[in-house]
């Protein structure tokens, strides 16, 4: 019932954003990103979103130049994480205005923060962007 | 917000950025990594960096792991930035020790002090900044040195504090099931109320015949995300325990099958009902969606 990973990687597969609910060691989590990105990259346009690796189950999503990729646990609904990574989406699309890769790259503790918001404990807890954004918005406004 | 980079980046972090995202190979990119550690270890034995220059350090580090190798010469500089009392590079802080470590470091140890400390700050955002690292880091031993704090915290009067107040008993209770935990599922504010649903599932997927006072709560809230009665801005919500068959017949009613969301509901409902026990009735409309799923032609 719980997400054990969001990673968002370019179409070279590089990684631009790493972020794990539980602990794996830099070896392990390169492992593992390589793994999964290859698998991902290989698939075409009709082939469905949903891809099993090892006892993960990862969903993933392309946007432009970028693929989302979320990995849970065998019990999590599928479609419901397919429309949380559009809602990742949308809300850095509200704070960045237009996000691209470049946003996030130069940004990527805002982009942290965001994801801090939505997902605790590997849990979804906020969807609400107005929710999600106001702290950040204000840390931005004191700094 | 422009792209050309963050008010504060030096044009260094801004040519690493560009060229790692240029590089067309493996090699080139271990080479400018290789380059970078060289100069952030000698930058670590500075003393006195100004504040601005060390949150970008740290921003480094994190870019550095992520793209796979070994930074365990900064961690300490991370741990000393959650020091700081500017709440941007304290949270930077927080996030990098999050990143970074993990329950069975020993500089958790270092790091506690600070979380008490910020708990009890005035300035909600910090509290906020303390519960999320308190979710990710802490292990039994820790667990009751902030526990207190926590629990006080359920109260405060900030609807954000509360909320992550609640997932932070949710992952002591994952951790330590010792801890005995009163969630306030009635809360006033809906997010506040989804993370205690989330909170409630696990122990209550453990112990359901303990649970059954709340069915009614359940069913209330159930019924009250179904019927629109929340704000807009809430157009996600998830199914809790299997408790309440006829509520869900009205999500299977209703549920919109051409938006996605609807269709991940209608999924969630299919799933439960497929392993309960149902009436008949029931059974008839769960096999009409599924057929209605499967002749889609969306490909998921």
């Amino acid at each position: 019932m719980t997400i054990r990973f969001v990673l968002l990687v370019n179409k070279q597969g590089q990684t631009r954003l790493a972020q794990y609910y539980e602990y794996l060691t830099i070896d392990e989590r390169r492992a593992l990103e390589g793994e999964i990105v290859r698998k991902c990259l290989a698939r075409s346009e009709n082939q469905c979103s949903f891809v099993e690796h090892r006892n993960y189950k990862i969903i993933y999503r392309r946007y432009a130049s970028l693929f989302f990729l979320v990995g849970v646990d065998g019990e999590e609904n599928e479609l419901a994480i397919l429309e949380f990574i559009h809602c990742v989406v949308e809300t850095m699309d509200r704070y960045f205005g237009n996000v691209c890769e470049l946003d996030i790259m130069f940004h990527l503790e805002k982009a942290h923060f965001m994801l801090e918001e939505m997902v605790m404990n590997g849990c979804i807890v906020e969807t609400n962007k107005v929710n999600i954004l106001a702290p950040i918005q204000l840390m931005d406004k004191s700094s | 917000m422009s792209s050309q980079g963050g008010w504060g980046s030096s044009k260094e972090f801004l040519d690493l950025v560009k060229s790692i995202g240029e590089a067309n190979s493996q090699a080139e990119e271990e080479r400018l990594v290789a380059s970078e550690i060289e100069m952030l270890k000698r930058r670590n034995v500075e003393p006195d960096l100004p504040h601005k220059k060390m949150e970008e350090y740290i921003i480094r580090l994190v870019y550095i792991e992520m793209l796979g190798h070994d930074a365990s010469f900064g961690y300490i500089q991370a741990v000393k930035m959650t020091h700081d009392d500017n709440l941007l590079l304290k949270r930077s802080g927080y996030l990098a020790v999050t990143l970074f470590l993990n329950k069975d470091y020993d500089l958790i140890i270092l790091i506690v002090n600070t979380i008490q400390k910020d708990l009890k700050s005035d300035n909600y955002l910090v509290c906020c900044a303390a519960l999320t690292a308190v979710c990710k880091l802490l292990n039994e031993e820790t667990i009751p040195a902030v526990l207190p704090q926590v629990v006080e915290l359920l109260t405060h009067p900030k609807e954000l504090v509360r909320n992550k107040a609640v997932m932070a008993l949710h992952r002591f209770h994952q951790r330590a099931p010792s801890t005995g935990s009163q969630l306030i599922l009635c809360d006033k504010d809906p997010s506040v109320m989804s993370a205690a649903v989330c909170a409630l599932f696990d122990p209550v997927t453990a112990d359901a015949q303990g649970y059954k006072n709340f069915t009614t709560s359940f069913v209330s809230i159930l019924k009250q995300v179904a019927e629109h009665q929340l704000p807009n801005l809430y157009d996600y919500h998830q199914t809790p325990a299997p408790f309440n068959q006829c509520v869900l017949a009205e999500i299977l009613k209703r549920s919109d099958a051409n938006s996605n969301i609807g269709n991940a509901i209608l999924y969630e409902c299919i799933c439960i009902i497929t392993t309960i026990h149902v009436s008949p009735r029931l059974l008839e409309v769960a096999t009409e969606i599924t057929s209605r799923f499967v002749k889609s032609e969306n490909h998921n």
